[in-house]
């Protein structure tokens, strides 16, 4: 198992290397760094922008080789990953950055297979009956509801809820309040303002969850080995939970796994509108601001997690299904 | 191994002991999209300790349903009424929990598919430990050491080592094992063993029948053998149950219902099955026409309809199963006419009725010359960089001749290469190794040339339903090929109704879409589609497996006629070897990719003589309590190894029975020199390939 994971992560670092690489000179040939400062006034000549941009290895007289092996000797020996044009460390932006999606990826992804794998379940094994026929169509409802209208219908339910209720914990902005002090009061705060973007991505991820791991239960649940399960004495729950279920999941394990990186990089409606500065955010605003390594940082980032998603569905399969490992 | 072994006679009714299992008007009703489905319409049985009670009957006749009904084990729409009352506890009515305290401990049960009946990713030790630690308190430790007694129990080779196995590392025979064990784990008072060996090839089904008795032996369970096979019952069953139409039609004891069936059903069905003992080759009697569908079913007798004696009551008044003096019990008016013989249940000689099947017309030219046919399959290993790691030898030097007119019958285990061998006739292209010649042409697979002689070879497959466009009505299925070979509009109009005739089917019918015809009828439009060419070479792969017994009859001799009449050369597989007698001239046996023994069919069954035809003949049950208890018979043991690596001598040696008790000598020459076909004294045209016989 452990020599299994080693040689898979060796694959994907090569892997990643290469990505990073390659988007290094994708995005040093697509963004134009010296746009960040052509706004500016007074106005600046040429000259004096690529002089600007020099000392963080951006200048454009420089050959691009060189540029890069400056930007790649960097960030092997010291993992310094550079700086925007105007001069801000990307380490310190994505370091801040991660963990505030994490904060807020984390949770919600937990919550969001836990509720869609339970109602899967749930309704699966009394497909057709009213439950099932009622989960059915408020899931499909929401599956047609674009993130924007939900998020703001959210803000706009918890605006309601704070005025008539004369509640004063649903924060609909922001990830903390200024001048809270002390570390239970600062943790207190930041779940407060965690619970509607959370609310928000719960929702629109469990919809998935729930429709597929449905699909998948119904396939194993009339099958053959879950009936002879039933004859050696389970009742049917048992049945399913013990047999049928433990198949159904391996799919949904895997695609739990593989989502991740574009959960952290993907929430952007939901960061905009609640005004986190997460990874999504931040993504968009380096191509923007033509933030050549910022972008190259953010995508060695996503490939990095898509690695991890990876390993782990790796492992949650073999977790699930004993048979790989025999083989 | 090998064993000679005979089956134990009925065992004599014992004198008023309680049923073990009681089951009182049992019905069992559906809803459907059509309305309800009466599956099972009050079905009544009393099942001794001990005893063996076989429930026969056709697809739909509702002996699943009743299995399910009796296990509580039907989905939860069903309806269920009447009484199950296993040790006089009723069980209709309990609720899963209740249930599920009786399943497993006081009822087991056997599946009929055994490669879908086991949980695929738990090994098969931890199966039965979990079925052991649902009704009784045992460490872990102590499950697990009963879980491989249990594994020894059923003839699971090295069961400490193979609990820890998963079931796809089993073949269908050993999984079929796993199953039988997990049934009895608990020591069950009842066993019911839905359709065991139906999924399974003859030479296992007998060890599975065996591992069964044993099962039985060991638990003192009485049985429920639920089967379509009316062989198996009369070799294992102590009473019948005959099941039609969702109810028991006749009930009696083995040996009174095989010697003198009083339900004209039960008669019709005996009739229907083609044996492979006996001495000439009898024409098989059809039933003719379908089951009624159970939806809304018909106000008399559901049998009426079909049924050579029926009277005008019979089409009004449902009877009910009633005690016949001196044989059991039938669900007919005219029982007891039938039962003091003054009527003959198969009815006054029926016109029509088909001319002798036996004898070939006239040999004509060759049609198909098969010679050295090799086909291998590569085994690789490998993601990325698929290295060769073995070769499957899945055709080995396979050679044969069919003329027009004849009928040549390829048998075999699953896995000897049969199919092989007709898909790389089908496929038209220069063989591996060998050479194929279609109607004197050798095929070498230029396109034009491959064109022209696909005209030539057509192909029946095995399921009807899945060989034809579920959205093409008969018609158009029919007109396809021959539009394919450029007929003109008139042409096929007028040749598609003259088709459905061949089958015998009614023109009428060549607006309807394959889901609404029967099994059957579907068949007979899947040989239409492939006679529409005017074929010189008809290839059938199993085209009997997916029928019931009843309308099976109706085809064979329906191949027989066309055979006749169109002097078609066909070449069948069939692993139904009583089947083959039936259709074919002559038959070539297989095994693991080559051909052991060939002969005219009626001189290879009556003196086979390569071990392994005779094996594979004496696995076949014989439908007659009688004969079928008193032969001796001869049970393979093991199951047919890979071809990846065949034995450098004879193929069949590991699981030979004359190579045990061989001198060293033979013994020797059957290890290194593979046999030559050679010829049998006196009987043209059948050769063996066997150093021992």
């Amino acid at each position: 198992m452990l020599r299994h994971v080693t040689r898979k992560a060796a694959g994907w670092l090569l892997m990643i290397v290469v990505a990073t690489n390659a988007t290094y000179f994708l995005a040093s040939w697509f963004l134009d760094p010296r746009a960040n400062f052509r706004e500016l006034r007074p106005v600046r000549t040429e000259e004096q922008i690529d002089r600007a941009l020099a000392p963080y290895h951006l200048d454009p007289r420089v050959p691009l080789v060189h540029r890069w092996w400056e930007w790649l000797t960097s960030v092997v020996r010291h993992f310094d990953w550079g700086s925007s044009p105007t001069g801000v460390a990307v380490n310190d932006e994505i370091g801040h950055r991660a963990l505030v999606s994490a904060e807020l990826v984390v949770i919600a992804t937990v919550l969001s297979v836990l509720l869609g794998v339970a109602l899967g379940v749930y309704t699966a094994s009394r497909q057709y009956g009213w439950a099932d026929r009622l989960s059915q169509v408020v899931s499909v409802l929401v599956l047609n509801i674009p993130t924007s209208v939900a998020a703001l219908a959210v803000v706009s339910v918890a605006i309601w809820l704070n005025q008539h209720a004369g509640l004063h914990f649903l924060y609909v902005a922001g990830e903390n309040s200024p001048n809270v002090e002390g570390l239970l009061p600062t943790i207190g705060d930041r779940l407060l303002h965690l619970i509607l973007p959370t609310l928000t991505l719960t929702l629109m991820g469990y919809v998935g969850h729930h429709l597929t791991q449905r699909s998948l239960l119904l396939d194993t649940l009339h099958a053959d080995y879950v009936r002879t399960a039933r004859a050696t004495g389970l009742t049917r729950a048992r049945a399913i939970r013990r047999h049928a279920l433990r198949t159904a999941l391996i799919p949904t394990a895997t695609s739990v796994a593989f989502s991740i990186p574009a959960l952290f990089t993907g929430a952007v409606i939901t960061e905009t509108i609640f005004g986190w500065n997460g990874m999504g955010r931040y993504f968009l605003q380096t191509i923007a601001k033509n933030d050549v390594h910022g972008t190259v940082a953010t995508a060695a980032f996503a490939a990095a997690l898509t690695a991890v998603g990876a390993i782990l569905a790796d492992i949650a399969t073999v977790f699930l299904d004993p048979r790989v490992r025999v083989s | 191994m090998t064993r000679t072994t005979t089956l134990p006679h009925p065992a004599p009714r014992p004198a008023a002991t309680t049923p073990v299992l009681s089951v009182r008007d049992l019905r069992i009703s559906f809803p459907s999209e059509a309305g309800t489905v009466e599956a099972v319409r009050g079905v009544s049985f009393d099942l001794l300790p001990g005893r063996t009670l076989g429930i026969v009957g056709e697809s739909g006749s509702g002996k699943s349903a009743t299995a399910m009904g009796v296990m509580g084990l039907l989905p939860p729409t069903a309806d269920v009424t009447g009484q199950v009352l296993l040790n006089g506890r009723d069980l209709v009515g309990l609720d899963d929990k209740a249930l599920s305290a009786v399943r497993g401990a006081d009822l087991g049960m056997i599946f009929q598919d055994p490669l879908s009946a086991l949980t695929p990713i738990f090994s098969v030790g931890r199966q039965l430990s979990d079925a052991l630690r649902v009704h009784q308190s045992l460490t872990k430790r102590a499950a697990w050491d009963r879980a491989v007694e249990l594994l020894d129990l059923v003839g699971i080779p090295d069961p400490r080592g193979r609990a820890r196995a998963f079931p796809h590392e089993f073949s269908g025979g050993m999984r079929q094992r796993v199953v039988i064990a997990l049934a009895i784990a608990n020591r069950p008072s009842v066993l019911i063993a839905d359709e065991p060996t139906t999924a399974l090839d003859v030479t296992v089904q007998a060890q599975i029948l065996d591992v069964l008795r044993v099962a039985r032996r060991e638990t003192g369970a009485a049985l429920v053998l639920i089967t379509h096979d009316l062989g198996v019952v009369a070799g294992h069953a102590d009473d019948i149950a005959v099941m039609y139409a969702g109810r028991t039609v006749e009930r009696a004891g083995v040996a009174e219902l095989f010697d003198r069936p009083v339900m004209p059903y039960t008669a019709g069905l005996l009739a229907a099955v083609p044996t492979v003992d006996g001495g000439e080759r009898r024409p098989l009697v059809p039933i003719g026409g379908e089951p009624p569908a159970l939806v809304d079913p018909p106000p008399g007798c559901a049998f009426a309809d079909r049924c050579r004696v029926a009277a005008d009551a019979c089409r009004t008044t449902d009877p009910a199963l009633r005690d016949i003096p001196g044989h059991g019990q039938a669900a007919c008016l005219r029982a007891g006419e039938i039962a003091d013989g003054t009527l003959d249940p198969a009815g006054p000689a029926p016109d029509g009725t088909p001319g002798p099947v036996t004898g070939p017309a006239a040999p004509g030219e060759v049609v198909l010359r098969v010679e050295d046919l090799v086909k291998t399959f590569p085994v690789t290993r490998g993601g990325v960089l698929k290295r060769r790691v073995g070769t499957v030898h899945a055709v080995n030097g396979v050679s044969f001749e069919l003329r027009a007119g004849e009928t040549l019958g390829l048998v075999g285990e699953s896995g000897s290469g049969k199919t092989t061998t007709l898909l790389e006739i089908l496929r038209l292209k220069r063989p591996e190794g060998g050479r194929i010649e279609i109607a004197g042409t050798e095929v070498a697979g230029a396109g034009a040339e491959v064109q022209k002689l696909r005209r030539e070879v057509q192909i029946v497959l095995q399921d009807p339903l899945g060989a034809l466009d579920p959205r093409l009505p008969v018609h158009h299925l029919l007109a396809e090929p021959l539009q394919a070979v450029g007929a003109d509009r008139a042409a096929v109009r007028a040749r598609v109704p003259e088709l459905l005739r061949l089958v015998g089917l009614d023109p009428a019918v060549s607006d309807r879409f394959p889901a609404a015809l029967s099994g059957g009828q579907r068949q007979r439009v899947g040989i239409a589609r492939a006679l529409a060419t005017e074929p010189k070479l008809l290839v059938l792969d199993e085209p009997l497996s997916a029928l019931d017994v009843s309308v099976q009859a109706g085809v064979i001799n329906l191949l027989a006629r066309l055979r006749r009449e169109l002097s078609l050369a066909t070449l069948v597989v069939a692993h139904d070897l009583g089947v083959v007698r039936h259709l074919a001239d002559r038959v070539a046996v297989m095994y693991l990719g080559q051909l052991v023994e060939t002969g005219p069919t009626e001189a290879l069954f009556a003196d086979p003589r390569h071990p392994y035809t005779r094996a594979l003949l004496s696995a076949v049950p014989v439908p007659d309590p009688v004969r079928e208890r008193a032969r001796e018979r001869l049970v393979l043991a093991g199951e047919q190894p890979g071809a990846t690596r065949p034995p450098e001598g004879c193929v069949f040696v590991d699981r030979c029975p004359l190579y045990r008790h061989a001198g060293a000598e033979l013994r020797r020459r059957c290890r290194t020199e593979r046999p030559a076909p050679t010829a049998v004294d006196g009987a043209p045209g059948h050769r063996h390939a066997c150093h021992a016989a």
